[in-house]
């Protein structure tokens, strides 16, 4: 390794570090994650919404067929960003765990426990030998038990809370727009807006181009297009 | 609890008497304090038939005895592993699911007893995986004398001191007439702060 460049040297698997203290690969896979579209959470008073953006690429393409928003069970739900393939993966491991969850001990899987474990699974691709880190970040939104909450886990398998945030592209400037925008006391409906609008040009406004999932009282349920087009 | 003879191995049974009630400041549990061997030889005078499984919960022995050590066992390490990685007790819903879980296949009926954010709870638990959630229940060879003492005895919104009584008096019922029972009583107050278990040699000791 000699004579070569760090980076060369070191990026070539996931389970070595740099001389400083890095994992490449594991940062190559956080930019995959940023080249695809953005999505968004919102934790109001009373739920949680998840939005993401579509880019139909193609008039001929099925916009619904762009699935980036994912019921987990009854109370959790889960927005994608990066590589779609490497997301549903995740999401099948998550809908795994809240089923056992439910088997063990009889109870809803929270939002938090449901981002634990999956976290860790993804960690588990970071350290292993022949693998390669997920390309994909997830934000989990849950209400259980009268407790709305948004985690997001990225592809080193680290874990946050949030009130309100944006994983993909553009996500630096959506944050920002978030952040100034959010109201801790905000209702489902306007968290709804909030979420549809940050993700859609404000000329064109099209309700084909995103995707919002609400999880309340009642549920996971994907709004219809009439309705993210009232909210635009 | 009771040890069967005449077999290619001799099992430790139950023949024990146990009750778990709920009342309005919290649940109690009591046991006897007899071990035999096929009901025919008391092989323990001094056995503790309660053992806490959870910072709010505990469960009676039942049936075999090595089944019921190992179901204990696994139950307390099961609750401490869910509180270290979570931050928080089970609730007694989850308690009771894993017990019932890990109850399959043996030849043990435990009562768990505990409090949890829904208040006191008790429930019976069956060898087959069976969980159900009563008021008053018991388990054992002297699950008939001592239910028939609690359905007579047993109110709703007894104090705990009272239900401590209560639940004496059919342990001590059971006693005088299962041969497998007998040799004093075990009583587990369990309240929203912890579980206290002691020991008597009768009922009358019993405060």
């Amino acid at each position: 390794m000699r004579g070569q460049d760090d980076r060369q040297a070191y990026d070539r698997g996931t389970s070595l570090f740099s001389p400083d203290g890095r994992l490449y690969q594991v940062e190559y896979a956080r930019e995959a994650v940023k080249r695809g579209g953005a999505s968004v959470g919102v934790r109001a008073s009373d739920g949680v919404v998840l939005a993401a953006e579509r880019r139909v690429r193609s008039p001929l393409l099925e916009a619904r067929s762009i699935e980036k928003l994912h019921k987990i069970d009854e109370h959790n739900g889960v927005a994608s960003a990066g590589h779609v393939a490497d997301a549903r993966q995740l999401v099948e491991e998550a809908r795994q765990t809240a089923q056992v969850e439910q088997l063990s001990y009889d109870q809803p899987i929270t939002p938090e426990q449901l981002t634990t474990e999956v976290s860790e699974h993804v960690q588990e691709f970071t350290q292993a030998g022949h693998t390669r880190p997920f390309g994909a970040a997830l934000l989990v939104g849950g209400y259980v038990e009268g407790t709305p909450q948004l985690f997001e886990t990225d592809p080193s398998g680290t874990s946050y809370e949030w009130q309100a945030t944006a994983i993909g592209g553009n996500s630096d400037e959506i944050e920002n727009t978030l952040e100034s925008e959010y109201d801790p006391e905000i209702s489902i409906a306007d968290a709804s807006g909030l979420a549809a609008s940050v993700l859609t040009d404000e000329e064109e406004n099209d309700p084909e181009t995103v995707a919002v999932a609400v999880i309340d009282e009642a549920g996971y349920r994907t709004l219809e297009r009439e309705e993210i087009d009232d909210l635009l | 609890m009771e040890t069967e003879t005449g077999q290619e191995t001799t099992v430790q049974k139950t023949g024990t008497t146990t009750v778990g009630l709920v009342t309005a400041d919290g649940v109690v549990l009591a046991a006897d304090r007899r071990t035999s061997l096929g009901g025919q030889f008391v092989s323990n005078k001094q056995s503790i038939k309660i053992e806490q499984v959870h910072p709010t919960a505990a469960v009676t022995l039942s049936g075999s005895v090595g089944a019921g050590q190992a179901f204990i066992r696994q139950l307390r390490s099961t609750a401490n592993l869910y509180e270290a990685r979570r931050g928080e007790p089970m609730d007694m819903d989850a308690l009771a699911q894993t017990a019932g879980r890990l109850l399959r296949g043996t030849r043990s009926m435990p009562v768990l007893g505990g409090v949890d954010g829904d208040g006191p709870r008790a429930f019976q638990i069956d060898p087959a995986g069976g969980v159900l959630e009563d008021t008053y229940t018991a388990s054992g060879s002297g699950m008939q004398l001592a239910t028939g003492a609690l359905e007579r005895l047993y109110e709703e919104d007894l104090t705990l001191s009272e239900g401590v009584s209560v639940a004496a008096e059919a342990v001590e019922s059971a006693m005088e007439r299962d041969t497998a029972s007998g040799n004093g009583i075990t009583v587990a107050r369990i309240t929203p702060e912890d579980v206290m278990i002691d020991s008597y040699t009768d009922s009358t000791e019993v405060a």
